[in-house]
């Protein structure tokens, strides 16, 4: 690109020419290239400016500017092109002579080789026809030898003569040329020789001129570049020492504007100085005056003082003489004391070993003790172990023999149930029903039934009124036995699901996603149960108390709606969650005190009064089952801690329960029913009283009628006898016979 | 001593100047043989500079260091150490003792020790640098030291060993002062440089070196055995060989001017080829002005295929012709040849041909000089087109090879298309004024050549002018790339329109 670039520099206008002339050294330069094309950048646009609107004195101010910016860069820059142009040149200088020798070297080579050639063809010139002369020669020796005339011979002698003159001159002629041509060769030679030593005398010539001008341009180059340093430096140093006169300029100014403002201050401070002292001298005199009259106080204060202390002196003196008397007495005293602290400290060290002996003693005693001790526990564990053992047996026995008691009980009460029909059927005529009595069912040892944890209920209620569902007309009362009857079933269902579906918030989310394949009423179970563990419920009665609860709630809400209700329900209120949880906790006991009749018709009767209440459970708005259930809680808290003593309890059998069943297996048949037994058997008394009387009578009756026989048969016999017809008279006319 | 000087000054007013002698003089005593290596140069100058004044001021006292003066002149004995250094210096051609000497004694033995002790005491014992520098300056007026690697002890073996080779006569000087030298200077000599090489004295009348010798009496003598001295034993020997520059010619003949002195015999050449091939620290080879025929460089060559280490071959001023640049042509891709020098033979066409076939794929030559050859057109085009290819060539030298325009059509395409050659020398051609014009059209293509000499070849001032100007150019951008070689790219991005604008 270059060339032709320089062309176009050449040929258009001399100012670009300069300008380009000052741009190829910065653009050449060892600045870094940004510098560099940031400069060159800046040049174009400047050309620019300069084609466009032709001023030249812009230029010159930026030239100058750059010009100082960096004058001893510039003669570096300077200097270097010129020491390489002269670099440059002197090896061209010097290398011409190569050159030149070089290239006479080489068309020397080219004539050397055209003579050659030369030489060569005409030495191949000079063998042919040297050969051609000598081969005439030859044969005409042939024809010599044929010639017998001696004239001829001689002729042709002489002529061969003088072709071999001829030929032999030739070839001297050629030597002699060649030794010629070698003899201007060597001469050559010498020439070349000495053009050699020549050439190499100017060559030592330029190189030693090439080395002095080039020192020489170095050390001036260095003087140029060291002056430009040297101007840049003493204009550093100039403008560095204004700048420094200024700064010097500015601080003295400075420190005189200071110096007047201390000046100013000072005399400010010295007149507050003397304000201050006057007064500090007027403070002075004040003082003073009042301090010398509190010294005169004082001095007055200091009699009165020395006085006291003349009489407080005397009495000291008193005193030490009574002290010193007191010392004596303490000092006998101390002896005194001294002894008897030795003696107790003999004491003490007897007490010390004695204690020791007894801490061994003791020590040796708990040993033993604790030996015992374990002894016991072990002891005590094998009872215990018997103990239970023994409880188990003795359960087994007691079991045993209320089996058997049981069984003979049945037995009788069989009996005297048989009797019963039997007098009923057989002696009053009446219709005999089996009276049907708990007890009678009962197998075993009464124990309480065990209570049913909230789920199990649940569990079942769900499962059966599913089933329920299925067959209507399953009897309700029959499966449902252990539900307290105030609550219907499908009350119960109902706030269950409503709890269930209001209450989600206490399932897990894990529990959740598990269910969710699960059927509905798995579903409902398990949502529950999880609801009812995170509430606290566990048990049946729990249960009952949640259901009861929401109804009451709704009750209470209802009756605070409409303020019409009963004050029954008020009372039932007021008993709250612990009465409701007292009766639940009853329930059963009342039951068993109560025969079955009275039981029923009081169950009855309070079934009736729930009925009487409106069962709509969905009454209860799904809002309200929240607040519910956060009041339940609240209240299940108190009862928890008073059923746990109850707890204890169940686990020992109760006694209470055993007379009962066995009074009222006594009481199986009713009182009017003995009084009927009784009256029936006086008469049945007195009827065999007439019936034994009877058969006594009969008995006689027979007896006699033998008698008779056989008085008859005596009478006959004694008749018949000859005797009779001996005696006098016979019996027989006394006695008439009467016939039956 | 100077402990002495004081206690004496301190002891004289009260004691007599006997005591006071006595005293300084066992000290003087101690003090010699105690602190052994305490500068003797210190020592005198103190009671000197006491003497003085006192001599000066007053007799009194005068009198008074007069009687101290025996003391101070004990520091004119010279120590042990210093006798004792004195006599290893004067001895130490017999026991040479230097090792077991401290540190700033050896130096000092150094400093003293003749320069005309023989070598084999001195040649694996002193690796003193100033010693030899001594030794160096004695012998030759002129030193480059820098030509043999900044050692002077280098330079001393080399210089010694190439004076000794110089003037051995075969079959004259006996070979064991060479083979005897061998052991001393194994190590320190890496160059061997041989400007010339005496043949054999065919008369047995003459003691004298072959450049004093009867050129008139022994060119009728003809005999075959004109060998010279066979370097074989001398290379094997020499373990850190790395250059050979022989010779094989008589310096300084003048008139007495003869063939027979500039003999490279076959023998030679034989014994020189074995020799070089054994050597495998070899790295420079150079045999020029020895009348090397095709024949001989052939010989050479093939002993040097595949040498380990060859960089530089330069058998320039020789005969070689075709075969011969065949011969090396083979040789650049069987090596790592770097530099190859065929300066002044004669190889022709078909030479240059084969070199350029080499050329087109070779990876190691930096640079090939082919100057004063008759190669023409036929190689030089040759030569162009194994260019275009080659990525490593930077020098080529064609000057006075009688090339001519078509070479130059070709070479400006491969200036245009190369980028590594950075010099390249056209001088004494017939390039002719269009060779030139294209040549400057290759030019303008080119950002790397930096030199390109076409003097005295036919072209035209004004286009060798602007090729001058391209190549200023390029040595601008060169030289701003070696100074920051990140910016390489932006350099030629921003030369580039510059160029165009200057």
């Amino acid at each position: 690109m270059n060339p032709p670039g320089s062309l176009e520099g050449l040929e258009p206008n001399v100012d670009e020419h300069l300008s380009t002339q000052i741009l190829e050294p910065s653009v050449h330069s060892d600045n870094p290239q940004e510098r560099i094309q940031a400069r060159r950048l800046r040049i174009a646009a400047r050309l620019e400016a300069r084609r466009r609107e032709a001023l030249g004195e812009y230029l010159d101010g930026k030239k100058e500017s750059e010009e100082d910016q960096s004058k001893s860069y510039k003669q570096k820059e300077e200097s270097r092109l010129k020491l390489a142009k002269l670099l440059l040149c002197g090896t061209e200088l010097v290398t011409n002579i190569q050159v030149a020798i070089d290239i006479r070297e080489t068309h020397r080579r080219v004539e050397e080789d055209d003579i050659k050639r030369q030489r060569i063809e005409k030495l191949e010139n000079e063998v042919k026809t040297s050969q051609d002369k000598f081969d005439e020669i030859t044969s005409k020796w042939e024809e010599g030898k044929q010639k017998r005339i001696p004239q001829e011979l001689w002729e042709m002698l002489n002529t061969q003569q003088l072709h071999c003159a001829g030929l032999l001159e030739d070839k001297n002629k050629l030597i002699s040329e060649l030794q010629q041509e070698l003899k201007t060769k060597d001469d050559q030679y010498v020439k070349d020789l000495k053009k050699q030593s020549d050439d190499i005398c100017l060559l030592l010539e330029r190189m030693e001129e090439q080395v002095k001008n080039v020192m020489k341009t170095f050390r001036e180059e260095l003087y140029h570049i060291e002056k430009a340093f040297e101007v840049e430096r003493q204009e550093l140093l100039a403008s560095n020492r204004k700048k420094w006169e200024r700064a010097l300029q500015a601080h003295n100014a400075k420190e005189l504007e200071y110096l007047s403002n201390r000046m100013k201050k000072v005399e400010d401070y010295e007149k507050q100085l003397n304000k201050q002292r006057i007064w500090d001298c007027e403070e002075y005199n004040m003082i003073k005056i009042k301090l010398e009259q509190d010294v005169q106080i004082l001095e007055q204060q200091l009699q009165q003082r020395k006085a006291v202390y003349l009489l407080n002196q005397e009495k000291l003196e008193y005193n030490l003489q009574v002290l010193k008397k007191r010392d004596e007495e303490s000092m006998v005293i101390k002896s005194q004391q001294k002894r008897k602290i030795n003696r107790l400290h003999d004491t003490l060290n007897n007490l010390r070993s004695k204690y020791a002996k007894q801490i061994k003693q003791f020590q040796e005693e708990n040993q033993s003790l604790t030996l015992e001790y374990k002894r016991l526990v072990m002891q005590f564990k094998e009872l215990q172990k018997a103990m239970s053992h023994f409880a188990l047996i003795d359960d087994e026995k007691f079991r045993e023999i209320w089996l058997m008691n049981e069984e003979e009980a049945k037995d009788l009460i069989a009996r005297a149930f048989d009797v019963d029909r039997i007098i009923h059927t057989h002696h009053l005529g009446l219709p005999w029903t089996a009276p049907d009595f708990w007890f009678l069912k009962n197998v075993g040892p009464i124990s309480r039934q065990p209570q049913k944890s909230a789920t199990q209920i649940v569990e079942e209620m769900l499962l059966r009124t599913e089933e329920e569902e299925a067959e209507e007309a399953a009897s309700e009362s029959e499966s449902y036995l252990d539900l307290p009857k105030q609550i219907s079933e499908e009350t119960t269902k109902r706030i269950l699901t409503l709890l269930c579906d209001e209450s989600g918030f206490l399932i897990e989310s894990k529990l959740l996603s598990l269910l969710l394949p699960l059927e509905q009423s798995e579903c409902y179970l398990l949502r529950l149960d999880a609801i009812f563990s995170a509430l606290g419920i566990e048990s049946e009665d729990d249960l009952y108390k949640l259901v009861n609860f929401f109804l009451q709630y709704r009750a209470h809400h209802l009756s605070s709606s409409l303020q019409s209700k009963p004050c029954s329900q008020a009372s039932v209120e007021a008993s709250g969650v612990e009465g409701t949880s007292m009766e639940s906790e009853l329930e059963p006991a009342k039951r068993t005190e109560m025969e079955g009749e009275k039981e029923e018709s009081l169950v009855e009767g309070e079934k009736e009064e729930e009925e009487e209440t409106p069962p709509s459970p969905w009454v209860i708005h799904p809002n309200d089952v929240l607040k519910i259930l956060e009041a339940f809680v609240m209240g299940l808290k108190k009862p928890r801690e008073s059923r746990a003593l109850l707890r204890v309890q169940k686990s020992v059998r109760s006694n209470s329960k055993d007379s009962e069943y066995w009074q009222a297996l006594t009481m199986v048949i009713p009182p009017s029913r003995l009084n009927l037994w009784d009256a029936l058997y006086t008469a049945l008394e007195k009827y065999h009283l007439v019936l034994t009387q009877r058969a006594k009578l009969l008995l006689e009756n027979s007896s006699l009628e033998q008698q008779n026989t056989e008085l008859q048969a005596l009478l006959q016999q004694y008749l018949t006898s000859k005797i009779n017809s001996e005696l006098q008279v016979p019996p027989t006319r006394v006695l008439r016979i009467p016939t039956i | 001593m100077q402990d002495t000087v004081t206690t004496s000054a301190l002891l004289d007013p009260s004691h007599s100047s006997v005591s006071t002698q006595d005293k300084s003089s066992t000290g003087g005593h101690t003090s010699s043989t105690g602190p052994q290596p305490s500068k003797p140069s210190s020592i005198t100058p103190v009671p000197a500079k006491s003497r003085n004044p006192n001599s000066g001021a007053n007799f009194r006292r005068m009198r008074r260091i007069i009687a101290e003066d025996p003391e101070w002149s004990l520091a004119i004995v010279p120590l042990l150490t210093e006798l004792c250094i004195q006599h290893i210096i004067k001895n130490f051609h017999r026991n040479p003792i230097l090792k077991q000497l401290l540190p700033e004694h050896q130096q000092k033995v150094l400093n003293h020790l003749s320069p005309d002790l023989p070598l084999a005491v001195t040649a694996n014992l002193i690796d003193d640098e100033n010693y030899w520098l001594r030794c160096c300056m004695q012998r030759w007026p002129v030193c480059h030291v820098a030509e043999h690697g900044g050692s002077w002890k280098r330079m001393f073996f080399e210089r010694h060993l190439e004076n000794l080779l110089k003037h051995f006569i075969p079959g004259t000087t006996d070979p064991a002062v060479i083979l005897d030298l061998l052991p001393l200077c194994r190590n320190y000599v890496r160059r061997v440089h041989v400007d010339q090489f005496l043949p054999p004295v065919r008369l047995p009348a003459q003691p004298q070196t072959g450049d004093q010798s009867d050129s008139g009496s022994e060119g009728e003598m003809e005999e075959p055995a004109v060998d010279h001295y066979q370097l074989g034993d001398l290379v094997a020997g020499l373990s850190h060989l790395e250059e050979l520059d022989l010779v094989y010619g008589v310096k300084d003949c003048g008139m007495n001017f003869e063939w027979n002195l500039f003999l490279f015999t076959y023998r030679d050449c034989h014994s020189l080829a074995a020799t070089i091939k054994a050597c495998h620290t070899l790295k420079i080879f150079k045999l020029t002005q020895s009348k090397v025929d095709d024949e001989k460089a052939r010989i050479i060559i093939r002993s040097l295929l595949d040498h380990p280490v060859l960089e530089e071959l330069d058998l320039s001023h020789n005969l070689i012709g075709d075969r011969g640049a065949r011969g090396a042509a083979k040789l650049l891709n069987h090596s790592r040849l770097r530099v190859l020098n065929l300066a002044n033979n004669q190889v022709r066409g078909p030479g240059a041909q084969s070199l350029a076939h080499a050329l087109a794929h070779n990876t190691n030559l930096v640079s090939l000089n082919l100057r004063l050859n008759c190669i023409e057109d036929e190689g030089g085009q040759a030569l162009a087109h194994a260019l275009q290819t080659n990525k490593c060539l930077t020098t080529l030298h064609l000057g006075g090879n009688e090339l001519s325009e078509p070479t130059a059509t070709l070479l400006s395409q491969v200036l245009a298309i190369n980028t590594t050659l950075t010099s390249i020398n056209l001088s004494c051609n017939h390039i002719g004024l269009d060779g030139g014009k294209q040549l400057l059209e290759g030019m303008s293509d080119n950002k790397t050549l930096l030199e390109f000499d076409l003097r005295l070849s036919d072209v035209a001032q004004e286009s060798e002018y602007l090729i001058g100007q391209a190549l200023y150019a390029n040595r601008e951008a060169a030289r701003q790339r070696a100074l920051n070689p990140s910016h390489f790219m932006s350099t030629i991005t921003a030369s580039g329109p510059e160029n165009s604008v200057g």
